[in-house]
């Protein structure tokens, strides 16, 4: 999020795509129905379902699945044709402008009405509503990004925030809820396949930074990859790790994977879960650490699988990053019951064991205060250094004293503080930064400009247009040294940059100077090192619309990704659709959470929701043959299917089917309720709805396209 | 004294059910048992709305004056309890309550209901205040200590307000004052939207 769920309090207006809050996210919705009811703030919710954030809706904006980028373009067409852009933010504070109204020039309502199934007058409605009640917070979640086009539409909802002027103000915004409490912390550590912690990536320097961070020998870690290139090429995504275990597409390494180690993961999240079981009875090692067994324990039929029992959040203690990037100390309420072990313990046993503790602990003694100590050293990126876990303790003591609209303490012993310290805190007197690239405060009290990252010019591929993509003269933060415009820091210590300078010599010196230590550079429209510069429409690679595949084809099939080819041209099969008419979207359920393996072992929550279904418009149905509540076969073009409960409503429209995706310990027809550790069956098993959702991959993120497949449903 | 009051605000329920096992897993009610519960009317269409329902401790309780052993009783403040060692389960307070709010423990059709169960307003029961007995029998007394109830406290969005009735009143009454201006007035939209 650039702003804070807090924050959202003083929005104008909100619009959601792809984002179901009451059910994903609860709590953030007393500060959503605070705008609406204080503000008078319209909300437009933009989804293929009526959900029940659509209950809350004032306007109720039903989409095609994978159309989002058309209409955000649409969006940003109206809004430009009739010039409610925010001319003065886009002159001094966004680049490549006119590259992208080549782009949307084209997609006119009309347009995008023929894309979406959204009438050009709620376009045109909607446009308005956004250009007359600013700022708009704008807010996506999975319902956005889990596409084949998803790093393309993530990038529409940016751009017309900032053809609107809505970044870095108060009440605007993009602010993407993350899905558990932890995982905006899970993300800056970067537990990805192609990144170190804090985003550094897997250069050789960036390499060479940590090691330094963690007082461990360079050469040392390298000589523990067969092949130096390994070292930089981006390992197996979540989405794709099975296929490197089944060893049936080509693979960018020697060997299939032999081993894994499943950590807190309920892989029935995997789209496509039935090859994820076969992948399981392939591996020669398998370890589950989690408090559940999850649907692995049940799936393996061979004996190659380790249940590790770790303990819950309550058994364990330190830091965590919330969606607002605020940090908070976790405290442990009790020691760890039976048998199970806290994280760190079972880190340090395997590295023990392994036989390398003493490389990676040098200055690890106090467990877990000196894990933020390190990472605060080595996180300069995203400015993890202020808080430390004395200042972020002291902030949740004295929690009553920050004001609940600003986050701002008034008075006490945090004083000026932002709560949570929201990052980037660069140094211990930083109060932390409750808004990115809000100019409009000194970057000492937790301004920011944008981040000058990809030079300081460049010549558009499709115009010829050479830009400076510095901010514009006199467009900075107060007190700035540079009035305008400048690159970032780099050679304060020889050598280094505001990024490996682990004096943090370079963060002060910028500081001290009013200047952002990341520098002061426009927003890009263009992004240069993307396969499609400005975001486009491209049809989902399993589309219902042959007639649109041929306007709006997908990539070319991609060399390489991560460490196997994906699929994308020849995948796209115009015919498909007639075999398999219906759309196949997911999503989440207020009751349970993720893979379901804990909420599906409480009584109360399984008694609130005992069953695996499917979302069937009723006309659908009564069009099929089957009655509300009858038992149905929803099959996959992968040739997967699953047996599940036919459940009538009209939240989805006569073209698209929902399932939910927190069960699991049924398999295709087949109960694996026995197959559980004695005692330790959940309440309520269920179809996995990961079994049918298709193959589909972003061509950046390689993030799974579960939310616009197709598939087709038969009475069982 | 203060009179004890539930309400549940429409516009605010997200039917997120957090009352619900918030309750249940405070009070360590059964399954089956549902001291409240979560109604949604016209699900997933146009004007949905959903609301959270209890016992709502009535002025002039209907379970009262049905009760034939007279086993439910009404404190000073207003909170609608019943005595589970004098109740015979004969139900005729489910039939008379507008609200659905009595529970039964057991199953069947026919036969032996067992106490009848509801929401206690977390005020313990006629055993003595914070003893074991009570706690088991009626689960926390939070009003004794203080304490809204579990299903309130937990509630992500505030819609359902629990307490004093004045201050539950006063909390409301802000709320819709707010939501009066401009175009949330009622009328408005018909009168003046343009189509």
């Amino acid at each position: 999020m650039t702003n804070s769920l807090n924050d959202m309090r003083h929005a104008k207006s909100l619009i959601f795509i792809g984002s179901n809050a009451p059910e994903a996210h609860p709590i953030s919705m007393q500060h959503i129905l605070h705008a609406k009811e204080k503000n008078n703030a319209p909300i437009i919710v933009v989804d293929p379902r009526r959900t029940k954030l659509a209950a809350k809706a004032t306007d109720f904006v039903r989409i095609r699945p994978g159309t989002d980028a058309a209409f955000m373009l649409g969006l940003i067409n109206v809004i430009t044709t009739n010039g409610w852009e925010d001319k003065e933010f886009i002159r001094t504070r966004v680049s490549g402008y006119e590259e992208l109204l080549a782009v949307t020039k084209d997609y006119t309502p009309e347009a995008v009405e023929e894309i979406t199934g959204i009438s050009a007058e709620q376009t045109r409605h909607v446009a308005k509503v956004l250009a007359e009640n600013r700022p708009t917070s704008l807010t996506w979640c999975m319902g956005g990004t889990q596409h084949s086009i998803g790093s393309s539409i993530t990038r529409t909802f940016c751009l017309l925030q900032l053809v609107l002027g809505n970044m870095g103000k108060s009440g605007g915004g993009t602010n993407i809820f993350r899905g558990h409490d932890n995982v905006q912390g899970a993300t800056d550590m970067c537990v990805l396949a192609d990144n170190l912690p804090a985003y550094y990536g897997l250069a050789e320097g960036s390499w060479k930074h940590w090691c330094r961070v963690w007082d461990v020998d360079y050469e040392w870690i390298k000589s523990r990859f067969p092949k130096p290139e390994l070292m930089q090429l981006p390992g197996f995504s979540l989405a794709r790790w099975y296929e490197g275990v089944l060893g049936e597409e080509k693979l960018y390494q020697d060997t299939p994977l032999k081993a894994m180690i499943q950590w807190g993961c309920g892989a029935n999240s995997n789209s496509q879960y039935n090859r994820v079981v076969q992948a399981y009875n392939k591996l020669e090692l398998l370890v589950v650490v989690d408090p559940f067994p999850t649907m692995a324990a049940a799936a393996c039929d061979t004996d190659n699988i380790y249940l590790l029992p770790s303990a819950s959040q309550y058994e364990t203690s330190g830091s965590v990053t919330s969606t607002s990037r605020q940090i908070q100390w976790r405290h442990k309420v009790v020691d760890p019951v039976h048998n199970s072990k806290d994280d760190y313990q079972i880190m340090e046993l395997l590295v023990n064991k392994l036989g390398f503790a003493d490389k990676f602990y040098k200055n690890i003694k106090q467990v877990p205060e000196d894990l933020t100590r390190e990472l605060g050293r080595g996180a300069l990126t995203i400015g993890y250094n202020g808080q430390t876990p004395e200042r972020i303790k002291k902030h949740m003591e004295n929690w009553h004293t920050f004001d609940i609209d600003s986050l701002q303490a008034i008075g006490g012993p945090c004083d000026g503080d932002y709560y949570g310290m929201p990052w980037p805190c660069w140094t211990d007197e930083h109060p932390g930064t409750p808004i990115l690239y809000d100019i409009s405060k000194p970057v000492a009290k937790g301004g920011l400009p944008f981040r000058n990252r990809f030079g300081n010019e460049k010549t558009y591929d499709s115009s010829g247009r050479t830009e400076n993509q510095l901010a514009a003269k006199g467009v900075c933060n107060p007190g700035s040294e540079v009035e305008g415009g400048y690159s970032e820091f780099a050679e304060i210590v020889p050598g280094t940059n505001w990024k490996t300078d682990l004096s943090q010599k370079t963060l002060k010196v910028a500081i001290a100077r009013g200047m952002a230590p990341f520098g002061n550079a426009r927003a890009r429209c263009v992004v240069w090192n993307f396969p499609d510069q400005v975001p486009i429409h491209r049809e989902p690679l399993h589309s219902p619309r042959p007639d649109l595949i041929a306007k709006y084809p997908t990539y070319k099939d991609k060399q390489k990704h991560y460490r196997l080819d994906t699929r994308f041209e020849s995948e796209q099969n115009p015919e498909l659709v007639k075999e398999f008419p219906y759309v196949i979207t997911t999503g989440r359920m207020v009751e349970h959470m993720g893979a379901g393996a804990e909420t599906r072992s409480n009584q109360y929550l399984a008694e609130l929701q005992p069953e695996m279904y499917a979302e069937i418009n009723p006309r659908l149905g009564n069009n099929l043959g089957f009655r509300d509540g009858d038992m149905v076969w929803i099959e996959s073009p992968e040739g997967s299917k699953i047996k599940v409960k036919a459940f009538f409503t009209e939240r989805v429209d006569e073209k698209t089917i929902f399932l939910p995706y927190h069960f699991a310990g049924v398999l295709m027809g087949e109960s694996l309720i026995d197959k559980y550790p004695e005692g330790h069956a959940p309440y309520v098993v269920g179809e996995c709805g990961n079994v049918v959702t298709n193959y589909g991959y972003d061509i950046i993120t390689q993030i799974q396209a579960t939310k616009d497949g197709l598939c087709k449903v038969s009475k069982a | 004294m203060a009179r004890l009051k539930f309400l549940c605000d429409t516009e605010r329920c997200i039917d997120c059910s957090g009352c619900v096992v918030a309750c249940k897993e405070g009070n360590h009610v059964p399954v089956g048992v549902n001291r409240r519960r979560v109604i949604t009317l016209d699900s997933g269409k146009p004007g949905e709305k959903s609301i959270s329902v209890s016992c709502m401790h009535c002025a002039d309780a209907p379970c009262i004056a049905v009760c034939p052993v007279d086993a439910i009783y009404q404190r000073d403040d207003g909170v609608v309890l019943v005595n589970k060692k004098t109740c015979i389960g004969c139900g005729y307070c489910f039939m008379a309550c507008p609200f659905g709010a009595p529970q039964f423990p057991k199953g069947e059709v026919f036969g032996a209901r067992g106490a009848m169960d509801k929401c206690t307003f977390c005020a313990g029961g006629p055993e003595e205040t914070f003893s074991a007995e009570e706690k088991h029998l009626y689960g926390q007394n939070r009003i004794a200590e203080g304490k809204v109830p579990l299903c309130a406290g937990m509630c992500a969005t505030k819609a359902l307000l629990a307490g004093d009735a004045d201050v539950v009143a006063d909390v409301y009454r802000e709320r819709v004052f707010q939501r009066g201006s401009g175009s949330n007035a009622w009328g408005w939209s018909k009168a003046y939207d343009k189509k």
